[in-house]
C-alpha cells in the first residue's frame, strides 16, 4: 500500500476530467456534517455538604461524634493510631447507648475488632482490652457461639507468636480475658497455647526487666491451670446436701458425659513447661538473696510462679489418682515405674531440686513487710511439697526443715507483721490443714508427736468463731474416724500418746459447741454431725466409745443447766436450727448407757414452751430407741416419761372463749399427742406388769405435787393403758389417788355440759370425755377406789361444816355451793355411763351419805 | 401352694396360712425370733434365729421341716444372730450377727465358710439382690454396705481392693430398720427405712442417694410394690404409707412430700411388710399379733390372722411344695422322696475351719429338694454335686 499511493497521485492528472475528484489525506478525521447533533454530555461532580445525610441517619445508632458503626468498624483499621483509637472508644459509647447493635451485629464487631490485637500502637491495644473487657463480653456473655471464639483466637495466637515483645504479653493478657469470660475455651486451645507459653517463658531472661508484663502472663497461666481437674480437698463434707426433686426415680435421664477433653497432650505440654516454671523461679531466686527488699513485682511473679507449679503437681496427681480408681486397685505409691502415663517420671528430679531451695530468706532481717512475703512464699513451697510429697523420696534433711516450717506455722512461732496478717495466716493455714492428717500417719514418730502436739494447742487456741474451725475439724474427723474412702483408721488408737490427743480434741468437741453458742449453726452443725459419726463408728468398748460416752457431762450444758437457785439457763440446743437438733437428738442414741443427769437436762428442754413439738416427738422416739437396743435403763426412760406428762404446761384458757385463744387449743391437743406417744411407747416396752408398778411408783411421787388438770389426766391414761381388770393398784396407792382424783372430779365438773337437751359445744363434751373416762376406767377396775372418792366427795362438802362457824364469808358459801353442784353433776354424768351405772349401784351407802351431807348444808345456814 | 409364715418375738410358734384360701396350716412350735430372723430355706424347712437373754454369748438357730411342728436341728453360732436369709435355692444361709459381723453357711454341710466383719455396730437386716450377687446389709449405726459375694470370698482381691465392700451409705443417722431391693440385679434400686423417721431411695448401678423421703412416724417395714411405681411403709403410727417412686407428686399432702396414701384400720404399729408373689396382696404383721392381708389395687383388707398376744415380727410369703400332690401322682419318686424327706441338713458350724478341706463328703446330709430343679442352680459346690451323682447312680441300680 505504501508504494501504491505516490504511482496512483502521479497518473490521475493524465486523465479525463470526468469525475472530480476529492483528494484525501489518509489519517484524517472527517469533519463532522454540518447537520450533525452534537451529543456530547458534560457533568460535574455535585459536593453535597453533611446536612442532607444527617436526616437519612435519624433512625440509626450513631456515636456522640454522630457516626454509625460501619464508620466506627472501618475507622478502626485507620493508618492513623489516634483515630483508631477514638474509633475504639466510639464502639464503646454506642454499644453501650444501644445494646441491641452489639447483639445483632457482633460477628462483624468482632471480625473487625479482633484486627487491632495485634495493633502496634499500644494504646490502640489497651483501649481493645478494656472494650472487650467491660462492654463487650458481659453483655455476650449468654450467647457465644464457639466460632467467635475461634475468630478471636486466630488473632490471638498471631500476637501470641509475634515478634514484638509488647504484642505478645498482650496477646496473652487477651487470651486470659477470654478464658475468663469463657472457661471451656482453654480446653480447646490447651495444646497451642501451652506451646505458646512455654516459649515466652524459656525466653524470660529477656522479659526479667519488665515484670508486670510477665506478671500478666503468668496470671493468665494460673487461670488456665486451675481449669485443670484435680483432686478438691474440699474442707466443707457432702453431707446435708440436698437431693435432686426430681419426680420421677425411673425416668429417662439425658446425661452429657462431663469428662470431654482428652488430657494427654495437655499432659505431655505440662510435663515441658513444668521445668521451665522452675527454672524461671530459680533465675529470681540471686535477685532475692543479695537485695535488702523484694519489689512488689517480682514477689508477683514468683508467687505467680510458685501458684503454677502447684497446679500443675495437683494435676498430675489426680492423674495417677484417677489411673488407680480406674482399676479399682492402688498400686504401690512409690513405684513410678509402675505407672507410665501422666508423665511423673521425669518430674521429680527436678522438684526435689527445686525443693531444696525451700527456706527462702532464712538468714534474712528486713522489715516486717518483707518477711510476710517471704512467708507467703514459703508457704507456696510448702505446698507444693505437701502435693507432691506422695511420690517424691525426700531426703531427711529436707523433710524436716518442712516439718518443722509447718510445726512452727501451726504452733504461732512465726506469725506475720501486718495489720492484715491475722486473716492471712488462717487464710493459709486452712489450705495446709487438710494435709496434716496424711502427713502425721506417714512421718517419724518423734515427728507425729510434735505435729500433733503443734496441732493440738492450734485446735485448743483457735476461736471458736474463726473459719480454721471448719478444716480443724474435718482433719480430726479424718483422724479420728475410718476414712470414707478407704475404711480404715489412718492413726492407730492403740497407741498412748495418739490416743491422748484424740481424746483431747473429743472433750474439745462438746465444749466448741457450747461456746459457739447459736452464733455459727453451720458451724455447730458439723461438730454434731462429727459427734454423730463418732457414736457410730467408735468401735465397741474400745477407749474412744468409751470417751464418747464420758461426753455426755459436757453435753448436759449444752441442752440446759439447772442453776442453784433453782432455775434453769437453756443451752445452744434451744436456739439452733432444727436440723441441728435432730442430729443432736440423733447423737443420744449413741451413748451405751444415757446418764440420768443428761436426761433430766434434757427433760427441761422437753418442758420449754419454745421447743417445737417435732423435736420433742425426735426425742421421745429416740429415747425409745436407745431404751430397746439397752442404752438406756428402763426406770430413767419411765421416769423420763412421766415428768415429760407430768409436768409439760399446758396453757390453761377454756376452748369456747375467743378467736385468739386458737394457740392454747392446739397446746392441748399436743399435750394429747405427747400422752399418746408415751403411752405407745410404754405398751412397746413389754412386760406390762413390771412396768406398771414403776410407771405407778414415779406417779404417786409425782401426784402429791398438785399437778393442774391436764397433767394429772396425762397420768391417769397412763396408768389405765398398762392396768389390767381388776386393777393391779396397790393399797397404798389406791388412797393416795383417791384422794386427787375426788378433786380432780369436782374440777373437771365445771366442763361438763349444764343441761342435755341444750344443745351444747361439742368440743365441750369431748373434753369433758377427755378428763373422765380415764377415772372411768379405774372405777371400773376396783370398787375400792370408787367408794374412796365418793367418801371423799362427801366430806369435802361435810367438811367445811366445821369450819363454818369461824368463816362466815360469802365468797365460802359461793365457794361451798359450787362445789355441790360439781358433785351433783358429776354423779348424775357418772349416772348415765352404763357401766358406771351397775357399779354405782353397789355403793349407795356412800350416796346417801353425800346426800345427806349436802341436805344438811344447804338447811343448816 | 402360696402360704404365709410369721413368727413372733415372744413365744407363739411359727404360724402358718394358706393365702389364698385362709386356713392355717400347722404351727410350728418354740420360736423367739429376733426381727427378719425367719427364712425359708429353699423352699425345704424353715430357719429363725432365736431372741437370747443378753447373758448368753452365744446364739441360737432352729429349723423345722414343713411336715413337722417341732424343732428338728438347733445350731449354735459363736454370737447372736439378727437377721437370716437363705437364697433361692437354699444352699447358703446367711446371718448378721450382734458385733457387726456377718456369718456365711453352706446349708448341706453346716460348714461356716466365711465370717467378716462388715460393720461397727449390729447387723439388722440382710437382703440379697435378685440376681443374688451382690449381698446388703444394715446396721444399728444406721450405715448400709453392699458386697460382692463374688469379692467376699475372693481374699487376695479384698487386700488389693481400697474397700472390701462396694458401697457403704451412711446417710441414715439411726438404726435401719428394713431394706427392700427392686428388680434388675446390680442395676436395681434399694429402699431403705431407718428409725430417723425417713426412708432413702438408693440406686445400686450409681452408688448414690436418689431420694429421701420423711413420714411422720417411725417406719418399721417396707415393701416395694411389684412395678416399682411407689413403696408401702409400714409405720410405727400403725398405718401403712404409700410413697410414689416413680410419679410427679405435688409437694402439698396432708402427710408430707412424694406420700400419695395410706392404708390404715387404727390398729397398734406395723412391723413387718410383705407381697405375694402376684404383686397383689400385701401382708402386714402388726404389734397387737395380728396379721392383715390387704389388696394392694383397693386398699382393702382380705384378710386377718391371728398369731399370738404378742408383736409379730417376720411374715414371708412363700411357696411350700406339695407333697400330698406328689404322693399320689407319682408313686416311684414318692417313695423315694418319703424315704428322704425328714432329713435336714446338720447344724451350722461356729467357726471357719480351714482345715476341714479335705474332709470326705460322706459326713455331709444331702439337701433333699421336692423338685430337681436345684440340679440347674449356679453355684453347686463339690460336695453336693458328687452326692448327688451317687444318689442318681443308686437310684439306676434300684430301677434296673
Amino acid at each position: 500500500m505504501a508504494r501504491s499511493k505516490p504511482s496512483s497521485s502521479k497518473k490521475q492528472p493524465k486523465r479525463g476530467v470526468d469525475f472530480k475528484k476529492i483528494k484525501r489525506k489518509i489519517g484524517r478525521k472527517l469533519p463532522p456534517p454540518k447537520n450533525a447533533t452534537n451529543t456530547e454530555i458534560k457533568s460535574k461532580a455535585i459536593i453535597l455538604p453533611e446536612q442532607s445525610v444527617a436526616s437519612e441517619r435519624a433512625g440509626l445508632a450513631v456515636s456522640k461524634k454522630g457516626l454509625t458503626l460501619k464508620e466506627l468498624l472501618q475507622q478502626t483499621s485507620h493508618h492513623n493510631a489516634k483515630v483508631r483509637r477514638d474509633a475504639l472508644t466510639g464502639i464503646r459509647d454506642l454499644v453501650l447507648k444501644y445494646p441491641a447493635e452489639l447483639t445483632l451485629h457482633k460477628l462483624a464487631i468482632i471480625e473487625k475488632l479482633r484486627e487491632r490485637i495485634s495493633d502496634e500502637d499500644k494504646v490502640v491495644r489497651e483501649t481493645l482490652y478494656q472494650l472487650l473487657k467491660l462492654v463487650i463480653f458481659p453483655a455476650l456473655k449468654k450467647d457465644v457461639p464457639g466460632s467467635l471464639i475461634s475468630l478471636m483466637m486466630a488473632y490471638i495466637f498471631n500476637g501470641m507468636t509475634h515478634l514484638a515483645t509488647d504484642i505478645r504479653l498482650m496477646a496473652f493478657k487477651f487470651f486470659d480475658l477470654v478464658v475468663q469470660h469463657y472457661p471451656s475455651s482453654f480446653f480447646m486451645y490447651a495444646e497451642k497455647v501451652l506451646q505458646n507459653y512455654e516459649d515466652i517463658l524459656r525466653k524470660n531472661h529477656i522479659y526479667l526487666q519488665d515484670r508486670s508484663k510477665l506478671k500478666n502472663a503468668l496470671v493468665g497461666l494460673v487461670r488456665c491451670l486451675s481449669l485443670l481437674p484435680c483432686n478438691r480437698r474440699t474442707v466443707d463434707p457432702s453431707y446435708g446436701k440436698n437431693t435432686e426433686t426430681q419426680g420421677s426415680l425411673h425416668a429417662y435421664e439425658l446425661e452429657v458425659p462431663k469428662e470431654h477433653t482428652d488430657f494427654s497432650s495437655i499432659i505431655k505440654r505440662l510435663e515441658d513447661i513444668l521445668p521451665i516454671l522452675v527454672n524461671c523461679f530459680q533465675d529470681f531466686i540471686p535477685l532475692v538473696h543479695p537485695m535488702s527488699s523484694l519489689d512488689a513485682q517480682s514477689f508477683d511473679c514468683m508467687l505467680y510462679l510458685l501458684r503454677s507449679i502447684d497446679l500443675s503437681v495437683k494435676f498430675f496427681l489426680y492423674g495417677i489418682d484417677k489411673h488407680q480408681t480406674d482399676f479399682g486397685v492402688t498400686k504401690p505409691t512409690y513405684n513410678e515405674k509402675d505407672m507410665p502415663v501422666w508423665g511423673e517420671i521425669a518430674t521429680p528430679v527436678f522438684l526435689r531440686k527445686f525443693l531444696e531451695v525451700f527456706p527462702l530468706n532464712q538468714l534474712h532481717n528486713t522489715s516486717g513487710k518483707d518477711e510476710d512475703k517471704f512467708f507467703i512464699l514459703n508457704i507456696e513451697i510448702t505446698e507444693i511439697f505437701l502435693h507432691s510429697n506422695e511420690w517424691i523420696f525426700t531426703s531427711a534433711i529436707l523433710m524436716e526443715r518442712f516439718l518443722e516450717f509447718i510445726e512452727n506455722l501451726l504452733s504461732g512461732k512465726i506469725r506475720f507483721n501486718s495489720r492484715s496478717g491475722k486473716a492471712l495466716q488462717e487464710k493459709h493455714l486452712t489450705s495446709l490443714l487438710p494435709f496434716i492428717p496424711r502427713l502425721v500417719s506417714l512421718v517419724a514418730n518423734t515427728w507425729k508427736s510434735r505435729l500433733l502436739q503443734a496441732f493440738t494447742m492450734a485446735f485448743k487456741d483457735c476461736k471458736p468463731e474463726s473459719t480454721l474451725n471448719l478444716a480443724f475439724l474435718s482433719a480430726i474427723e479424718e483422724m479420728l474416724l475410718p476414712s470414707k474412702r478407704q475404711g480404715i483408721l489412718l492413726l492407730d488408737a492403740s497407741e498412748p500418746e495418739i490416743l491422748d490427743h484424740q481424746i483431747t480434741w473429743i472433750r474439745e468437741l462438746p465444749v466448741l459447741l457450747v461456746r459457739l453458742g447459736d452464733t455459727l449453726s453451720s458451724l455447730s452443725k458439723v461438730i454434731l454431725h462429727l459427734l454423730l459419726r463418732l457414736g457410730q463408728y467408735a468401735p465397741m468398748n474400745s477407749s474412744l466409745a468409751w470417751e464418747y460416752d464420758i461426753m455426755q457431762h459436757t453435753l448436759g450444758e449444752f441442752y440446759s443447766m439447772c442453776l442453784d437457785d433453782g432455775s434453769i439457763l437453756y443451752g445452744p440446743f434451744m436456739k439452733l436450727p432444727k436440723d441441728c437438733q435432730e442430729l443432736s437428738v440423733c447423737c443420744l442414741y449413741y451413748f451405751s448407757s444415757l446418764d440420768s443427769l443428761l436426761l433430766r437436762s434434757l427433760v427441761y428442754c422437753c418442758l420449754c414452751d419454745n421447743l417445737e413439738p417435732s423435736v420433742l416427738f425426735r426425742i421421745i422416739d429416740v429415747l425409745h430407741s436407745a431404751y430397746k437396743i439397752g442404752h438406756l435403763q428402763l426406770v430413767d426412760l419411765i421416769s423420763f416419761f412421766v415428768t415429760l406428762v407430768a409436768r409439760w404446761k399446758v396453757l390453761p384458757g377454756r376452748l369456747y372463749t375467743h378467736v385468739e385463744n386458737a394457740k392454747k387449743i392446739s397446746n392441748r391437743e399436743t399435750f394429747k399427742a405427747i400422752t399418746g406417744a408415751v403411752c405407745s411407747c410404754l405398751r412397746q416396752m413389754g412386760d406390762d406388769a413390771l412396768i406398771f408398778q414403776i410407771v405407778q411408783r414415779v406417779i404417786l411421787d409425782e401426784i402429791p405435787l398438785n399437778p393442774p388438770i391436764d397433767n394429772l389426766c396425762g397420768m391417769l391414761r397412763l396408768l389405765v393403758i398398762l392396768d389390767s381388770r381388776p386393777t393391779k393398784l396397790s393399797e397404798q396407792s389406791i388412797i393416795i389417788l383417791s384422794n386427787s382424783i375426788s378433786e380432780y372430779l369436782i374440777d373437771a365438773a365445771s366442763y361438763i355440759p349444764e343441761n342435755g337437751d341444750e344443745v351444747t359445744d361439742s368440743n365441750q363434751i369431748s373434753i369433758c370425755q377427755y378428763y373422765l373416762v380415764p377415772c372411768f376406767f379405774l372405777f371400773d377396775r376396783s370398787d375400792k377406789l370408787l367408794n374412796l372418792v365418793l367418801d371423799l366427795m362427801g366430806s369435802s362438802i361435810g367438811e367445811d361444816n366445821s369450819s363454818l362457824a369461824c368463816n362466815h364469808d360469802t365468797q365460802h358459801t359461793l365457794d361451798l355451793s359450787s362445789r355441790i353442784v360439781a358433785v351433783v353433776s358429776i354423779l348424775l354424768y357418772m349416772h348415765q355411763d352404763i357401766k358406771i351405772r351397775r357399779r354405782l349401784s353397789s355403793c349407795k351407802g356412800e350416796i346417801t351419805r353425800i346426800l345427806q351431807k349436802m341436805r344438811l348444808q344447804v338447811y343448816t345456814p | 401352694m402360696e402360704v404365709v409364715i410369721a413368727s413372733s418375738p415372744v413365744d407363739a410358734g411359727i404360724g402358718c396360712w394358706d393365702l389364698h384360701s385362709g386356713a392355717e396350716q400347722l404351727r410350728y412350735r418354740s420360736c423367739t425370733s429376733t426381727p427378719h430372723g425367719l427364712a425359708c430355706v429353699g423352699q425345704r424347712f424353715l430357719a429363725s434365729s432365736q431372741l437370747r437373754d443378753s447373758s448368753s454369748s452365744s446364739g441360737s438357730i432352729l429349723y423345722w421341716s414343713w411336715s413337722k411342728p417341732q424343732v428338728e436341728v438347733k445350731s449354735f453360732p459363736a454370737e447372736p444372730i439378727h437377721p437370716l436369709v437363705s437364697n433361692s435355692d437354699g444352699m447358703y444361709i446367711i446371718g448378721g450377727g450382734s458385733s457387726g459381723a456377718i456369718y456365711f453357711w453352706e446349708v448341706a454341710s453346716g460348714r461356716l465358710l466365711k465370717r467378716w466383719h462388715a460393720h461397727y455396730r449390729a447387723v439388722t437386716c440382710l437382703f440379697l439382690s435378685d440376681d443374688e450377687s451382690l449381698l446388703v446389709s444394715g446396721a444399728e449405726d444406721g450405715c448400709i454396705r453392699v458386697w460382692s459375694l463374688f469379692m467376699v470370698f475372693d481374699d487376695i482381691g479384698m487386700e488389693m481392693a481400697k474397700n472390701p465392700y462396694e458401697y457403704s451409705f451412711s446417710e441414715h443417722t439411726l438404726r435401719v430398720t428394713d431394706m427392700v431391693s427392686g428388680y434388675g440385679g446390680c442395676n436395681a434400686i434399694i429402699v431403705s427405712a431407718s428409725e430417723d423417721r425417713t426412708c432413702k431411695v438408693w440406686s445400686l448401678s450409681r452408688g448414690k442417694l436418689l431420694r429421701s423421703i420423711d413420714f411422720p412416724s417411725i417406719i418399721e417395714a417396707v415393701a416395694l410394690d411389684p412395678g416399682e411405681h411407689v413403696f408401702y411403709a409400714g409405720a410405727r403410727d400403725g398405718k401403712i404409707y404409700i410413697a410414689s417412686i416413680n410419679a410427679e407428686t405435688t409437694s402439698s399432702n396432708s402427710y408430707g412430700k412424694h406420700i400419695i396414701g395410706t392404708l390404715s384400720d387404727n390398729s397398734k404399729g406395723v412391723t413387718c411388710l410383705a407381697f405375694s408373689k402376684d404383686g397383689i396382696l400385701l401382708v402386714s404383721g402388726s404389734e397387737d399379733g395380728t396379721i392383715r392381708v390387704w389388696d394392694a389395687k383397693t386398699h382393702n383388707i382380705v384378710r386377718i390372722y391371728r398369731l399370738a398376744k404378742g408383736p409379730v415380727n417376720n411374715v414371708l410369703v412363700v411357696r411350700r411344695p406339695l407333697y400330698s400332690n406328689r404322693q399320689t401322682s407319682e408313686n416311684s419318686h414318692s417313695s423315694f422322696s418319703r424315704r428322704h424327706a425328714p432329713l435336714l441338713p446338720p447344724p451350722l458350724g461356729k467357726y471357719v475351719n480351714s482345715t476341714d478341706e479335705n474332709v470326705d463328703s460322706g459326713a455331709v446330709s444331702v439337701p433333699q429338694t421336692p423338685s430337681s430343679d436345684i440340679m440347674d442352680a449356679p453355684y453347686l459346690s463339690y460336695h453336693v454335686l458328687t452326692k448327688q451323682i451317687s444318689e442318681l447312680q443308686v437310684f439306676f441300680i434300684f430301677l434296673s
